[in-house]
């Protein structure tokens, strides 16, 4: 087969790692393309509700290390790089932030992006009062108001998380609520969470920090002063990613049967799935059936199944990273630190910093950081940090 | 790790949460990070909480740094 690769996995979260190790047990070479790191949404959350079945409760990073894991043993290698379009055919072809590759068989594998509200000033509020991570960010509001928008299940544990560090949590539900009745009553005992149904948020309040919102309801509008805003709506499937396969309304992509699109070789698994109930045993399940068919529409090409199977693909010469490594030129004074900017990382960083500084007695300590820990770090800083320091202390995940 | 693998001794201060993310990231790069592990998490911390948090990492760091710096 003349393409780079036979299975091209975009996007290692639940879905997409469960796919290319399905497709990798079965001898195929494979990749799993992310733009960030392996786990997708499981890295945003602490307990996962409802794991492996209902009423049950898995640690979050368990369950990520175990998949993560699987892929490895199964020879998938992973890519850091973002897939900017499919071209979707017979043979497909991927671009990719690192260039262009070709594969014989492609599984979609993208989630949904962030929650948002598409009000106007959202963006730049980011960070500065709206997220969507209860996990990562709810203990900054210890003690402060916050909103909660959405409507199902995970809306009301990311709700119940935050009440029990916020002073009061209000759940705006644009329309009423799906979560299930056993949710409602633990929403209902908590004591500091009010539920608003039928609940549009129309407009957002504060100067780089929020500080409110307004809220439309039957009754009329009215303002709710909030330190904090999660919003679990708007959140969008991967569009226009591939070429020829149809989306709805939000985005993500339709199947024709189970998870094969109109494209023979293009398959989606997960949320990025139209109708996909987004729960992680279901994107587990559509990944185990994206890779099995992505393995059986490769079949014949792959010679049924019988391969011989270079066990070092994938993996970088010996000689490579030591040719890497002669290039940190600069001297042991030359050191800096490299923020993600999440909320305290630059101060934690600056007190090591400070720590070392006099350790080392070094004159001064440099500093650079990317303004979304969200996003992978800029190439040009990288590059400017290598050629000029010696020792980057670097802040990753909070 | 870019950092890492382009010859700059870049130590990592993770907290515990993100650890096993980190691991498997590295793993899948194949390089071995160094890592200074502070306990989760660190946004919302006062300041004594803070404090704390930069005594423990340095605790780590500077052993870790002096090994860098003695081997290069
Ligand atoms: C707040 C919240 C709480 C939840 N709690 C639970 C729970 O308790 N229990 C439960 O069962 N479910 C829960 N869910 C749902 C569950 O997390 C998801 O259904 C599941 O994780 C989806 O997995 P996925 O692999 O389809 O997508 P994701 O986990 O979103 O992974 C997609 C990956 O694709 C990558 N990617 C996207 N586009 C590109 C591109 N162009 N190029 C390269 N990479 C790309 C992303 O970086 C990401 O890593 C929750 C969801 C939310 C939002």
């Amino acid at each position: 087969m003349s393409s780079d690769w036979d299975v091209a996995v975009v996007g290692a979260g639940v879905a997409g790692l469960t796919a290319a190790r399905v497709a990798a047990q079965a001898g195929l070479r494979v990749v799993a393309y992310d733009r960030m790191a392996p786990g997708g949404q499981l890295v945003n959350l602490t307990a996962l509700h409802d794991v492996p079945g209902p009423g049950e409760v898995t640690p979050s990073a368990e369950l990520l290390g175990r998949l993560v894991a699987a892929a490895e043993a199964a020879g998938v290698t992973m890519s850091f790089a973002e897939v900017t379009r499919v071209h979707a055919g017979a043979s497909p072809r991927l671009e990719t932030s690192e260039g262009e590759v070709g594969a014989g068989a492609v599984v979609v594998a993208t989630g949904l992006s962030a929650g948002r509200l598409g009000l106007p000033g959202e963006e730049l509020l980011v960070g500065r009062g709206i997220s969507t991570c209860a996990g990562c960010d709810g203990p900054l509001f210890r003690g402060r108001a916050v909103a909660v928008v959405g409507d199902d299940d995970w809306t009301a544990e990311e709700a119940l998380e935050l009440a029990e560090v916020a002073a009061a949590v209000t759940v705006l539900v644009p329309g009423r609520p799906g979560w299930s009745a056993e949710r409602a009553a633990r929403l209902a005992a908590s004591g500091r969470i009010e539920v608003l149904t039928g609940a549009t948020v129309t407009a957002l309040r504060g100067e780089g920090v929020l500080s409110g919102v307004v809220v439309a309801t039957s009754g009329g509008e009215r303002e709710l002063a909030v330190d904090g805003l999660f919003p679990y709506v708007g959140r969008r499937g991967p569009g226009a990613l591939v070429d020829g396969v149809a989306t709805d309304e939000s985005g993500r992509v339709r199947t024709d049967d189970g998870v094969r699109t109109a494209v023979p070789t293009v398959f989606v698994a997960g949320d990025a799935r139209s109708g996909a109930p987004d729960s992680v045993p279901s994107a587990e399940a559509d990944g185990a059936a994206a890779g099995a068919a992505a393995v059986a529409a490769l079949r014949p090409a792959a010679g049924r199944g019988l391969r011989i199977v270079d066990p070092t693909f994938g993996v970088q010469p010996a000689g490579s990273a030591a040719e890497i490594l002669s290039g940190g030129t600069a001297e042991w004074t030359e050191v800096a630190l490299f923020s993600n900017s999440k909320p305290n990382a630059t101060e934690l960083l600056r007190g090591v910093g400070e720590r070392l500084q006099a350790h080392w007695e070094l004159p001064e300590i440099g500093f650079a950081s990317k303004p979304n820990a969200s996003a992978a770090a800029d190439k040009d800083v990288i590059d400017w940090l290598s050629q000029r320091y010696k020792m980057v202390l670097v802040a990753v995940g909070d | 790790m870019e950092l890492e693998k382009r010859g700059v001794v870049a130590p990592l201060l993770v907290t515990s949460t993100f650890l096993p993310l980190v691991e498997a990231q590295a793993k899948a790069r194949r390089v071995t990070p160094r890592v200074v592990v502070v306990p989760h998490p660190v946004g919302g911390l006062n300041e004594a909480e803070l404090a704390e948090r930069i005594e423990a990492a340095a605790g780590a760091l500077l052993p870790l740094a002096d090994e860098a710096r003695g081997s290069a």
